[in-house]
């Protein structure tokens, strides 16, 4: 990934980490062992591969230098050569043979992982998915399976070069358990102060995450900016050219200053380097050069061990450097493990299972509900009591942020009340699978979600055996089947971008698309919620001529901030105040002369003869 | 938050086919290097000199390390013994300092270059015509662009990678050279039989010729590997599109939360992952991984270590002849293995860039397109007294690359100081004919005239003064709430704040614990705070308020406020746009009733225009329809 943006690895916790790299690297094995077993087979190949060719090409320059110096045969030489050649060609290719196909594997097991973050993501109670911590969370852990380099793919090249780099340290230390082992000591310590050096000061980058993060995320935010459509409008309108270029400057020159500072402390880290290996260096070579004067050692052993010496130096710092990694890069797989096991607030598989069925009359009953968001100063909704009859058609409408949608979101399970009990027939919802009682509902909300899949499938929700005919009639029902007969590959043609043919669908097209996809559902009980904002009034007016027809006899909520859109309802509720403050017929509630007769007065007053001015 | 998932970076992006010339990819290249150069010299400096000091660093140590082995095997005399060894770790601890300082001024320079190509485009994006971002060509363009430079950072971005290689590659080749001619040049004593055959000038050419065969084999093969990606690149494509939506964008945005538990799409993205997954070991590219491509993966491998045989064979035989000690061994066969890696190194980074032109001619291509706004010279001037006259003539608009006309034959005067509603149902053509009133696009058919003079003529970003316009899909900045307003870094604070009161922003301080400089939402600061709807509707009236432009429009500027806050802005309009021309745009047409002048469209037509009570009067016309579809809840059953 291009991008500079060094992922804040792990976390910043002063706690210990859930799970220890061992059993990460247990957790990740056993994955892959379920899941595709050739991940962990190719790891060992390569790691013997590995071995063997950093052994072999060790001894190539001083077999070679050695039989040129006892002055062999040019036979014995070059076959030697051939000899080592042949070897290291073999080795090589199966080197450049198994990196290449070793990734598929590795990549589907970093996919699996994302689909369980996903499938998390996507189930887990709806509360939970408005809590800051827990989303945090998630982000983090739906970061860690985007890239090749995330730490679910890249610890299995960590583990190959850790288990290569200490198979290797072993041979040379034995090969220079030969030499005066105060060698060895003194190439353990000047290789490790140096590194703990840089490590510590390498540090900085790591320590200062959150600032590096916070200025690309604002550049970022910046350049998507700049090519956002809607805004371009704006931007020309307004003459903001000169403002966001001036932001980004401004941003670009902290940053590159930021970045300078770091820079300033790792090279600290390279001047310590210089010297110890100087020092180490220094040492090893006087050391030899003693040996060869003493007459010890021939020029071949003089060129093996030299080399060893400095293969022994990279192999100790490679190990160090593995396992730094490894410790990184398990404090991210503790991210991504401790969003999975995140408990669940609903009951979901332990609740009783339940299946809706068109011929049961259901009722909803919220007995003295009140309702506070977390961390909120005053409840949404307080001491709120409601029965919605089966069959009924109820409006609510109110103020925004009167609390209609938070109701809503208490009818259909989404909340649990902080007081008070919403009841299913008698029965509190709480004791239900909670996936199991989404299904009594079809929904229009304002907010959708609107897959990048074809018509058919957003229509039903799925892929396979759907109704074309029911499908059909809830185009036709929803006012779109001109407009998908325009479409070149009619119900087949995808929304979104994923898709060549994608198409992007307007407001209101959007909105019909909703109401078929809601009445294909044909669930029990059918919740639509300011289901015709985007539509123009004559199509909205249809709309609800069509009401009765469109909801069938089923129990319906209908939710809108325009009170007189609501008088084909059979009961209205106005919300306000966190509670039911009137309740009614349209005709009843005029009578009544209340809220509902002053927000009915504002609101008609340039539609009544005499309004305008 | 948004972000991508990513199967694979790409190694050669998407290949375009096309043939590129070797004249065409220096002519990018160096046009590429130049936006460099103009956005940050001190770029390709410093990659520059690091990469000249850190190519030359192995090559000092290995002329003395062979210079001590050499003494070691021969001479062994220690005074020299130590004279080259303190030499050897002198100069490789000067060498890695010099490096390590380098490195760190060229990283700071490095670091900034994601976001310095992003600034190119983001200049460029800001300043294009309108109608061009709009434009379904741009915008595959600029998609291209986006995900070339995003999943192998093919285009400005390689450059200074390629430079960087190209510097490191030829400073390589050269030191290399130095080190490797002695190998050729020096003879095989002349009684050592048939090795002196290696003195033979036919011989040396020959193994010259070996050796760079099996040079330049190695990227080819390489190459050869790689077009497998190519080969099913759009398949991989859609395979990292499909997972970014589905493990992406889904989960993410918690508004997409309700739906996704009631319609189960946690089924439906887990059946479509599995119906197009191009990755597992199953897939078309991991089988030909396996086979093929794998192949000649392990062949490219397996050729570098054919040289190195072919150069140990030749040099170590020479040595035995004596026309060289064992140091020079050593120095010979790591030079000559440099040298070919240099060479590859180079030929590899020449690929790279002629693979890169086609993805330049891309980026090229964005930032080449013509900038129509600045062509208008005259300036809008002042009629004192008079004001300004605008007048539709015969205006028709086709959405570029649209069949049908948005726009039909619009013919239209409105003068100074009036209030102007248009109203339609969906789609009639309201939002596009404010479109062309505020040439974001100019006409196809016809003429718009200020003053009589066709706008074209003006200047753009003169006539840009004239309006301020609130659309429906506006957008605020996640800056400071009075940048916001004043759409600068610098803020009249105390227009800002009589601005924001007459749109009836309330500033309350426990909202605005910064008060004017609070940042609004928190994707930019995260000390920012999140407004509703309608109190963005507030603020975008208030930046409307701000520029205090002759004509006011306003697209359903009430759109997501309740009925007692519309009904505020509405009682409050009059105040707010003064004296100023305003026009209205609703599908509520309770706001119209309150302009003198309503305009009706009807399928890109203007099909009905008068005052509200005329209007409403013609039973068959479409404004009564449009009106009784509103009125018949609010008439009074009586």
């Amino acid at each position: 990934m291009p991008v500079f943006s060094k992922m804040p690895a792990g976390k910043h916790m002063k706690q210990k980490p859930a799970y220890s790299p061992g059993q990460n690297i247990v957790y990740m094995v056993s994955l892959a062992w379920e899941q595709r077993r050739s991940v962990i087979w190719l790891a060992l190949t390569m790691a013997v591969v590995a071995i063997l060719l950093s052994l072999t090409q060790l001894f190539v320059v001083p077999s070679v230098l050695g039989v040129v110096e006892t002055d062999a045969s040019a036979a014995e030489l070059t076959a030697i050569i051939l000899l080592f050649t042949g070897v290291l060609i073999l080795l090589s290719a199966a080197r450049s043979y198994f990196a290449s196909c070793s990734q598929f594997g590795r990549i589907e097991v970093r996919l699996i992982i994302g689909s369980m973050i996903q499938n998390k993501a996507l189930t887990m109670s709806y509360p939970d998915t408005l809590d800051q911590n827990v989303r945090k969370k998630m982000d983090k852990a739906s970061m860690l399976v985007t890239s090749n380099s995330a730490a679910t793919e890249a610890i299995w090249t960590t583990l190959v070069n850790l288990l290569k780099n200490l198979v290797a340290f072993i041979v040379f230390l034995s090969l220079l358990a030969a030499l005066n082992p105060f060698i060895i000591i003194a190439v353990l310590v000047t290789v490790i102060v140096s590194f703990s050096v840089s490590n510590y000061l390498n540090g900085w980058g790591y320590r200062h995450r959150d600032e590096e993060a916070e200025y690309s995320r604002r550049m970022n935010y910046l350049s998507e900016r700049s090519g956002d459509y809607t805004l371009a409008k704006d931007v020309r309108i307004f003459g903001m050219q000169g403002w966001i270029e001036d932001v980004y400057n401004s941003m670009l020159r902290l940053y590159r200053s930021f970045v300078a500072r770091g820079e300033r402390v790792y090279v600290w880290g390279n001047i310590i380097d210089a010297i110890l290996a100087f020092m180490r260096n220094g040492i090893v070579c006087l050391f030899l050069i003693g040996s060869v004067l003493k007459g010890q050692m021939s020029a071949a052993q003089f060129v093996l061990y030299f080399n060893t010496v400095n293969l022994f130096t990279s192999g100790i710092n490679g190990i160090m450097t593995d396992l730094a990694t490894l410790r990184k890069q398990s404090l991210d797989i503790c991210t991504v493990r401790e969003f999975l096991d995140y408990p669940e607030t609903f009951k979901i598989e332990q609740g009783i299972p339940i299946a809706p069925n068109l011929n049961i009359p259901y009722q909803i009953e919220l007995q003295d509900v009140s309702f506070r968001y977390p961390e909120a100063e005053k409840n949404t909704l307080s001491h709120v009591s409601l029965t919605i009859r089966p069959g009924e058609k109820l409006a609510i409408v109110g103020l925004n942020g009167a609390g209609k949608t938070t109701l809503i979101k208490l009818i259909c399970g989404f909340l649990d009340p902080t007081e008070g009990k919403v009841l299913l027939n008698n029965i509190d919802i709480r004791t239900y699978n909670r996936r199991d009682y989404y299904q009594l509902f079809s929904a229009v909300f304002q907010d959708f979600s609107v897959p990048d899949v074809t018509i058919a499938e957003n229509i039903a929700q799925t892929d396979e055996n759907i109704n074309r005919s029911l499908m059909e009639r809830c185009i036709s029902q929803a006012g779109l089947t001109e407009k998908i007969r325009q479409l070149p590959g009619g119900v087949k043609t995808h929304t979104g971008k994923v898709f060549e043919d994608g198409i992007n669908l307007s407001g209101g097209e959007l909105q019909r698309l909703m109401l078929a996809r809601a009445l294909y559902k044909n669930a029990p009980i059918i919740v639509l919620d300011e289901p015709t904002s985007a539509l123009d009034p004559i199509a909205e007016s249809e709309i609800y001529s069509k009401y009765s027809e469109l909801t069938d006899g089923r129990t319906a909520v209908y939710i809108s901030h325009r009170l007189a859109s609501t008088r084909f309802c059979d009961r209205i509720i106005l919300i306000a105040g966190g509670r039911i403050d009137e309740e009614g017929t349209h005709d009843e509630l005029l009578a009544h002369k209340g809220h509902y007769a002053d927000l009915f007065k504002i609101q008609s007053r340039y539609y009544r003869e005499g309004g305008a001015r | 938050m948004k972000f991508r998932i990513r199967m694979r970076e790409w190694k050669k992006g998407i290949l375009n086919k096309s043939h590129v010339s070797f004249r065409e990819t220096v002519q990018l290249s160096l046009r590429g290097f130049r936006v460099w150069w103009r956005e940050n010299p001190r770029l390709l400096l410093s990659v520059l000199i690091c990469g000249v000091v850190s190519a030359l660093t192995p090559y000092a140590d290995i002329w003395l390390l062979a210079r001590l082995i050499d003494e070691v095997a021969v001479g062994r005399d220690p005074h020299t013994l130590t004279v080259y060894v303190l030499a050897l770790m002198g100069t490789s601890a000067i060498f890695s300092l010099l490096c390590a300082g380098l490195t760190r001024w060229k990283n700071v320079q490095l670091s900034c270059l994601w976001h310095t190509q992003n600034k190119v485009f983001l200049e460029k994006l800001l300043s294009m015509e309108f109608a061009d971002i709009d434009d379904r060509h741009v915008q595959e363009l600029r998609s291209r662009i986006w995900q070339n430079t995003d999943s192998g950072g093919w285009g400005l971005y390689k450059l200074i990678y390629s430079f960087d290689a190209i510097v490191r590659s030829v400073m390589s080749i050269i030191s290399a050279s130095l080190l490797t001619a002695s190998l050729f040049i020096l003879p095989v004593a002349a009684d050592r039989g048939w090795l002196t055959i290696l003195n033979h000038p036919v011989f040396i050419l020959l193994i010259i010729a070996v050796m760079s065969g099996v040079t330049f084999a190695a990227p080819l093969l390489s190459v050869k590997a790689s077009s497998y990606w190519v080969k099913y690149a759009d398949e991989n494509q859609l395979g990292n599109r499909l997972f970014g939506f589905w493990l992406g964008d889904l989960g993410n945005d918690s508004s997409k939360a309700l739906d996704v538990r009631i319609y189960r799409q946690d089924i439906l993205s887990r059946n479509n992952l599995k119906k197009y997954n191009p990755f597992t070991p199953a897939s078309k590219l991991a089988r030909a991984s396996r086979g093929a491509m794998g192949g000649y993966q392990a062949l490219s491998g397996a050729v570098s270590q054919i040289f190195a045989g072919v150069a140990y064979i030749f040099v170590c035989l020479k040595a035995l002849g004596g026309a060289f000690g064992l140091g020079s061994i050593v120095q010979y066969v790591s030079a000559v293995l440099a040298l070919s890696d240099g060479l590859s190194r180079l030929i590899e980074a020449f690929g790279d860039l002629r693979n890169n032109t086609s993805f330049l001619r891309t980026v090229f291509e964005f930032l080449d397109m013509p900038d129509k706004m600045g062509q208008g010279d005259m300036a809008v001037g002042q009629y004192s007294g008079k004001g300004y006259e605008i007048e539709f003539r015969n205006v028709s608009f086709k959405y570029p690359g649209q069949e049908n006309y948005a726009l039909r034959n619009v013919s239209v005067i409105f003068h100074a100081e009036q209030r102007m509603a248009v109203v339609g149902m969906n789609g009639s053509g309201k939002t596009t004919f404010i479109k062309l009133l505020c040439r974001l696009y100019d006409p196809t058919e016809g003429q718009i005239l200020l003053n009589g003079i066709d706008i074209r003529n003006y200047n753009y970003y003169e006539y840009m003064q004239l309006f301020s316009v609130v659309f429906q899909d506006f957008k605020l900045l996640s800056f400071g709430l009075g940048q916001n307003v004043a759409c600068s870094m610098n803020v009249d604070s105390d227009k800002a704040d009589q601005c924001l009161r007459a749109a009836g922003f309330v500033i309350r301080p426990d909202r605005l614990p910064h008060g004017l400089s609070t940042p609004l939402y928190k994707n930019f600061d995260e000390k920012g705070i999140d407004i509703s709807g309608g109190e963005a509707q507030k603020i975008a009236l208030a930046r409307a308020l701000y520029k205090d432009a002759p004509f006011i429009i306003l697209d359903e500027p009430t759109a997501a406020l309740d009925p007692v806050a519309e009904f505020e802005v509405y009682d409050k309009m009059n105040d707010m746009t003064g004296r100023k021309t305003a026009v209205f745009i609703s599908h509520r047409l309770s706001s119209c009733r309150f302009c003198q002048d309503i305009v009706v469209f009807h399928e890109g037509r203007l099909i009905q225009r008068g005052s509200h009570d005329a209007l409403v009067s013609d039973r068959p016309g479409m404004y009564y329809r449009l009106w009784s579809a509103q009125a018949q809840y609010y008439e009074a059953k009586s």
